[in-house]
This record gives structure tokens, sequence and C-alpha cells, in this order.
């Protein structure tokens, strides 16, 4: 056999090459670029809720995690679920001298300790829905105890777990519903025109929420008047185990539940979120039907209140959306009705004549027929009524539209 | 929420070029009013979308941001009656996703450019034609119906679209440019993303919200096709192979069965730890039941399409043939034989009279099953206590016209399946 000790140095020179060629292929950049999923997983982690991200193999849940620790300043720890036993999650038996005098330590892993020792990171537990029960019954003790063997995970370390949903997954994984109303749940999905312009080189960089001190008190008055007042309106909204097939492993409503709602609209509030990314997070956290019903609950504690407007009609700043103003014109017709007098019903004949003079007329048309049957014998008409007998009008010839149209539907069938 | 001291009136600045005639918005939000009268339901959206005046819009229609667009010259040329029609159909195209849809069915068979695109405006026409109208709501001139082109009504659009071609025969179909609210392509006189009174996705889906909620709380209103689109608003039904194969193979991989950990045998690991003890990871193969029984309700395809779906199921999950059995019940007995016969599926004669027999037999068997798979029409009496496994049961639709229930005692109403089952509709 015959050696070449003159191809040695060619070798080093085509792997010199070879490294040349990958350090301009990692040569990229990174732009600003708004991401609502990975700034609700920040406010999710900032809050110290446990978190499962839903997302196929393969579309950058480790890329975020590593965005995301960087961003919070925590060193990252990865464990893939999967390749590990039970025995690496609940401590490994140590039997001494004499384990019925001393009883059998749990002997942690090397990365809790530290883990432990460092007091502080993000814990990210990947491909959790393909370990074995017993890996994955282990994995949550962790997740919702921070028990690891004896040892207790120090509050700042943050824990992070990844799954495969249920379509993807090859053995049908799912969560019980007990464990499904312990965490936040987040769909994650990639996003095509991201990942066209990041293999062209432009990664993108999110701009991620930061809290404002100023406004913590004023955060936690809010989220504690949305979730209050939605569950003292609807009851039974406060606890609902999930039905059916199409439901199962995925987030329910429930008082711990609603409690985590709570904590996550303070936080979107003191990091002044927008209502898209709490939208992800809220129903996440307690299901869609009532995740929705909340944000509607939000949607109408954004509106003005009717006796502010009713206060100062000239000065008063109506919804510009028709379905809002509308809500809005309803709720101070019903504020005259529970306090009828006269100053009040003026008041609100003043602002719906605001409301036709900046807005469509439709709009006005039942407020104002509810309004005017709300008169007591002893009110004149004001003045202002003028201004608006283009709403009747209106009114009118959609009355006559509708009789038009039932003539004309009775003459056809009549034929 | 924007600040509120701009003119209401869609300032023609904002429109692409200047409408040579002005909007008649009397006119327009008449009809606007008559529709919220006539359809309660739809009020919220209809008052939702802010109109904005374009004199290169043919008709009127939406973007997805929820703007309409109105031509001047067609709100002039147009009876409100009309109008009002064409309101309510706008504001369905939205409602419905149609613009969502058209994405995503482009997306999955592969359909490209304009051609398609009015495909789909045309499909989308259909689905949201053959019920809106009537009941107050005057028929807009030319709309297009599914009988049109021959085609059956109370369908969907992606299942229209499978239906039909561009042809002669639809030349003149595209009465209406609805706007990429319809069909997901971008017009030339929208405003855009970045437009002004555009609504987020997450207000749309307010909106849409509100709207299922408030027909699914007052029902009586609302026609068949309202309620069942908001039913299906926020709970879109997943196909019943997915759900079916969830269950099986979660309660085929459950603890009890398939692999897990053990202590009874030491671990490989434990020569090298000295003085510790750990489990090993013991593999068992899950062995699963089918029991069928159906009446003559259930057609051979659908049960074949089930029963096959279990198999390859139980197949992947244990990984041998013959590990999943099946036990037919008397009236079925005759279709799953042939069924097993073709694909080679150990059969288990005579399951008895009805489906607690068939139980009964499936768990006398030995070694005894790990999971109970059991597809049935409903139309039976349920084992009174719980079965020592796990128990999926596949339901089919019961069909009312051949109704096997007893003809003797017309109150009669099959028992629902019962709660320690995990049940999934096939079909």
């Amino acid at each position: 056999m015959r050696t070449h000790t003159s191809s040695l140095p060619d070798t080093v020179t085509q792997l010199d090459v070879a490294g040349d060629l990958l350090a301009l292929l990692r040569d990229t950049t990174t732009e600003p670029r708004p991401d609502n999923q990975l700034e609700a997983l920040t406010l999710a982690v900032a809050a110290d809720l446990p978190v499962l991200l839903w997302g196929e193999p393969g579309i950058g849940k480790t890329a975020a995690l590593t965005q995301l620790a960087s961003a919070l300043d925590l060193p990252l720890t990865t464990v893939i679920a999967s390749v590990h036993e039970p025995s690496d999650f609940s401590g490994l038996p140590i039997v001494g001298d004499d384990p019925a005098e001393q009883g059998v330590p749990m002997a942690p892993p090397d990365w809790a300790v530290r883990l432990v020792r460092a007091g502080r990171g993000l814990l990210f537990l990947d491909e959790l829905s393909t370990a074995p029960p017993a890996v994955q019954a282990a994995l949550l003790r962790l997740v919702l105890e921070r028990r690891i063997g004896a040892l207790r995970l120090p509050p700042g370390v943050r824990i992070v777990a990844a799954a495969n949903p249920r379509s993807s997954a090859a053995d049908g994984w799912e969560l019980s519903p007990p464990l499904a109303n312990r965490f936040v749940h987040l769909q994650w999905t990639h996003d095509t025109d991201v990942v066209v312009r990041g293999l062209g080189g432009v990664w993108p960089r999110a701009t991620l929420p930061r809290l404002d001190p100023e406004k913590l008190p004023e955060a936690v008055d809010f989220a504690r008047r949305a979730v209050c007042g939605l569950l003292g309106a609807r009851p039974a909204l406060a606890h609902r185990l999930p039905s059916g097939e199409v439901r199962r492993g995925g987030p329910w409503p429930s008082p711990r539940s609603w409690e985590m709602t709570l904590h996550l609209i303070a936080f979107a509030t003191a990091a002044g979120s927008s209502r898209d990314v709490l939208s992800l997070l809220v129903r996440g956290t307690v299901g869609d039907g009532p995740g929705l019903e909340l944000l509607a609950c939000l949607d109408r504690m954004d509106l003005p209140d009717p006796e502010t407007l009713l206060a100062d009609p000239a000065a008063a700043v109506l919804p510009e959306r028709g379905d809002l103003r509308q809500a809005a014109l309803d709720g101070v017709v019903a504020a005259v009705r529970n306090r009828p007098e006269r100053s009040r019903w003026d008041a609100a004949w003043a602002l719906l004549v605001k409301a036709l003079e900046t807005g469509p007329p439709d709009v006005v048309v039942v407020p104002a027929t509810t309004l005017a049957a709300l008169r007591r014998d002893d009110w004149d008409v004001p003045a202002s009524i003028e201004r608006l007998a283009g709403v009747v009008t209106l009114s009118r010839r959609a009355d006559r539209t509708t009789a038009a149209v039932a003539a004309a539907a009775a003459a056809k069938a009549g034929r | 929420m924007t600040d509120a001291s701009e003119t209401a009136a869609p300032d023609t600045a904002s429109a692409p070029e200047i409408a040579p005639q002005t909007l008649d918005r009397d006119k327009l939000f008449t009809a606007r009013l008559h529709a919220a009268r006539v359809r309660p339901y739809l009020a919220t959206a209809l008052f939702a979308l802010h109109v904005v005046a374009s004199r290169r819009v043919p008709t009127m229609g939406v973007d997805r941001y929820w703007r309409c667009y109105v031509s001047p010259g067609f709100v002039d040329r147009t009876p409100v009656e009309e109008l009002a029609g064409v309101w309510v159909h706008e504001v369905s195209h939205l409602l419905r996703d149609h613009h969502g849809r058209s994405d995503r069915v482009a997306k999955e068979r592969g359909l490209h450019g304009p051609g398609e695109r009015l495909r789909m405006n045309i499909a989308a026409d259909f689905e949201i034609n053959d019920d809106v109208y009537g009941d107050g709501l005057a028929r807009p001139a030319g709309v297009v119906e599914p009988g049109d082109l021959g085609l059956s009504e109370n369908e969907l659009m992606e299942e229209y679209l499978r239906q039909f071609t561009l042809g002669p025969r639809s030349q003149d179909l595209a009465w209406l440019d609805c706007g990429s609210g319809a069909d997901g392509l971008d017009r030339e006189w929208e405003l855009g993303p970045d437009g002004a009174h555009g609504l987020s996705e997450r207000e749309r889906d307010a909106v849409r919200f509100r709207v299922a909620q408030g027909i699914t709380g007052r029902p009586g209103h609302a026609p068949q096709g309202w309620r069942r689109w908001a039913e299906e608003a926020f709970h879109p039904p997943q196909p019943w192979r997915q759900l079916l194969g969830a269950a099986v193979r979660s309660a085929a991989s459950a603890p009890g069965a398939g692999e897990d950990y053990t202590y009874g045998r030491p671990a490989r690991r434990s020569i090298a730890l000295p003085g510790t003890v750990l489990p090993s990871l013991r593999r068992r193969p899950p062995r699963v039941s089918v029991v069928i029984d159906t009446s003559g309700s259930v057609s051979d395809a659908e049960l074949g399409s089930a029963l096959l779906e279990v198999a390859a199921i139980a197949r992947a999950v244990g990984g041998r043939r013959d590990l999943v059995t099946v036990v037919p019940c008397d009236a079925s007995a005759g279709t799953a034989r042939r069924l097993c016969r073709a694909e080679g599926i150990p059969l288990t004669g005579g399951g008895g009279t009805d489906l607690r027999a068939g139980f009964t037999r499936a768990l006398r068997t030995r070694p005894a099953p790990d999971v109970i798979v059991a597809l049935t029409d409903g139309q039976t009496p349920w084992p009174g206590t719980r079965p020592p496994c796990r128990t999926v049961v596949g339901l089919f639709p019961r069909h009312y016209e051949n109704h096997a229930f007893d003809e003797s005692d017309p109150e009669y109403v099959p028992d629902s399946p019962p709660e320690w089952a995990r049940v999934v509709d096939i079909g």
C-alpha cells in the first residue's frame, strides 16, 4: 500500500476552502419584523407560565427559542425528551449502605445541577410528544412542579415545552384534560415569506415586548376588570370540561386557566402589546370560545363610557366603525332609560345628531327610535331633532322597501 | 380606534380616482338598513363594513379588510331592494371567509391565475346565492345560481369548484366582481393592508364571532345554511380519519398497552451504575378487537373504509397482522366477512345478536384485547358496564329515511354511546 504524503497539504487546503464557503453561507443579516407568535411566547415566558408549543417538526421552534433566550438574556438549555429515560427526569435512585435508614435519594442529571447553580436560564423540552409515556409523566412533573429528582428549579428558570400536533404525531399522543389545562398552548406556524427571505440571507429579528414599569398598577386593574366582568356575566364559563373528540388535549376554561389568563392580560397590557398577540395568548389558555368572548368583552370595555358621553356631547368622540358606533349609542340610550331625566334625554339627542354628522345614517336609526319612545309627556321635542329628519326619511324608505319586497313576493306567490 | 374628526363620507381622495358622480349615500344606507332589518343576525357584520366610493369597481366589491367598494353608477341604476340583496351577498363572502378558503384551495390544488380566481368567485357566489334571498330580501337581477350550470344546491364553494369549468355557459356569470374578499385576488382599486379603516385579523374574528353567537343564541331566525356556518365558524370539523386514528392510536399506546418502562427487568444501563436500580423499556404490541354492528343503513363502502382505516392503524401500532381481530354481529356479518377475506384480516365468527354480545365475545378471546373499536350506527343497546379495556366508538350517521328502529314503538330513540367510550362521528 503506497501512501501519498504529498496529497496531505492538498486536503488541508480543500478543507480550508470548504470552511471559507461555509463562512460565506453563514454570513446573513437580520431585519426587524413584527412577529406575533414570538411576542406571545415572550409574554407567556415572562409571566412564568408553562408554555406548550404545538408545531410540525422542523419549522424553526428551536430557532425561535434561541432568539428568545438572547432577548431575555438567559442561557438556553435544550433537552430532547425522546432520547431520554424517565430516570433522567425523576432522578436516578442511588441505593446507599442502609436504604431503610436513609431512604433512597434521587440524583438529578448534570444539566439540572448546572441550571440550579446558575439560578437562571431557559429550559426547552423538545419533542415531548414522541417520548414514551413514562418519560412524559416525569417531564410533566418537571414542568408543573419544577422538581427534578431531589432538586427544585429556582424561580429564575423558565420552562418551554414543544410537541407535535396529533395529526402528525406518529402515536397519536395527546394530553389529558387536567394537564392540558395547566399550559398556555401556542400553535407555532411558519411564514413562507420569512423562510424565503431568510434563505436569501435576511432573517427576521423580532422586537420583543418590554414591560413598562409605569403601567403595572393599571395593567393589573384592567386585567381584573376584564376577567371578573366576563365571569360575572357568564358564570357558566368559569369551568367547562372539554367535550367531543375534536377539542381533546386543547385548552379549556377553569379557575386555574382563568387566573393564567388574568396574568397574561396584565402582562400584555403592561407591555403595550397588540390585541392580536393577546388573542393568541387568551385563546391558547382558555380555548377558542371563551377566549373570543373575553376579547369581545375587552372590545366593549374599549367603548366610550355612556355617562362620559352624556356629560359632554359636544366633545364626545364616537367610534369610527359602524357596529361599534351603534353599540356605543345603544349604551347611551340604555343609560338614559335607566335614569330618565330631561337633561340626559336632550344630551342623548345631541349625541345622535353628532353621530349622524360624522358617520353613516343607518347606524343611528335604531337608537333614535328607542330614544324617541322614552319621551315623557312634559318633555318638549328638542330643536336638534330637526337635524335627524334625514334619518326618519331613511327609515321610512327602508319601510317602503320592506313593503315593496313583501308585495312582490306575494304577487309572485299568487301567480 | 381612529380619530373621528374626519368626514364620514368616504373621502374621494382616498379612492383611487375622483368619482365623477357623487355616491347616493342615502340610497345605499337605506338599502343597508333594510338588509339589517330583514336579516337581524347579520346587522353587526353589515355595520362593520366601511364604505369606499370608487369608480373603478364595476358594481360592489369587498376586500379582506372589510372595506366595501361601491360604484356610484351602480347605486344609481339599481333599485334599493336589490342593493340590500347585494349588501347581504357581499358581507356573506367575508363572514364565510371566502378569501381565506380560496387561498387554501389554490394552494392545495395548484389553481393559479385570474381565470381560476374567477371560478372561485363564481363558486363562492353559488354557495351564498342558493339560500340567501327571499324572506324579505329581493333577488338582485342576474345573480348566478348553481342551477344555471345544472349543479345542485346547498354545497360548499370547494365542492362547486370541482364541478364546472369556464366555458360558453359561464360567459355571463361574472355579473358581480366581488373583489378580493370573495376570491383572494387583490384588485387594482383596493386600498390594501395599510389603507385606512381596515379590520385586523383579530377584529375580523371578533365580528364573525359575534354574528355566530347571535345566530346560535337565537337559532329560530336564521336559515339552515347560516346555522351550519355559525356552528362551524370557530370549530371547523376535523376529518374523521384523523380523529379515529388519534383515538385508536392513543388507546393502543396508552399505559398498560404497547411500550413503556417497567421495573420488572433491569435496564441495560444498570451494569454501568452499580447500586442503582433502573427500569427498562419493554414493548408488548397492543391487540385491537373490532366489533361491527350495523343495520342496513350503513353502506358497504362506508363500513369498508372505516374497517380498513382501523386495521391499518392497528397494524401500524402493533406491527403484526395477527393482532387485529374482527367480531361481526349478525346484521353485518356478511359484509364483514367479504371485507376481511379481501384484506386477510382474521375474523372471529358470529359475535351474537347485538353489540353487547359482540363486546362479550371480543373480551372472551385470549389473549384479551387492549383496545376495542366498535363500528356501529348507534341503533343498538350498549353494554351496561365499562369493559376492562379502552373503547373507541366509530359512529356512523343515522339515515332516517330507512330507519331501522322499532315500527311498533315510534317513540323509541336509540341510546347515545356511553360516557366511558371515546366517540368519533364517521362520515
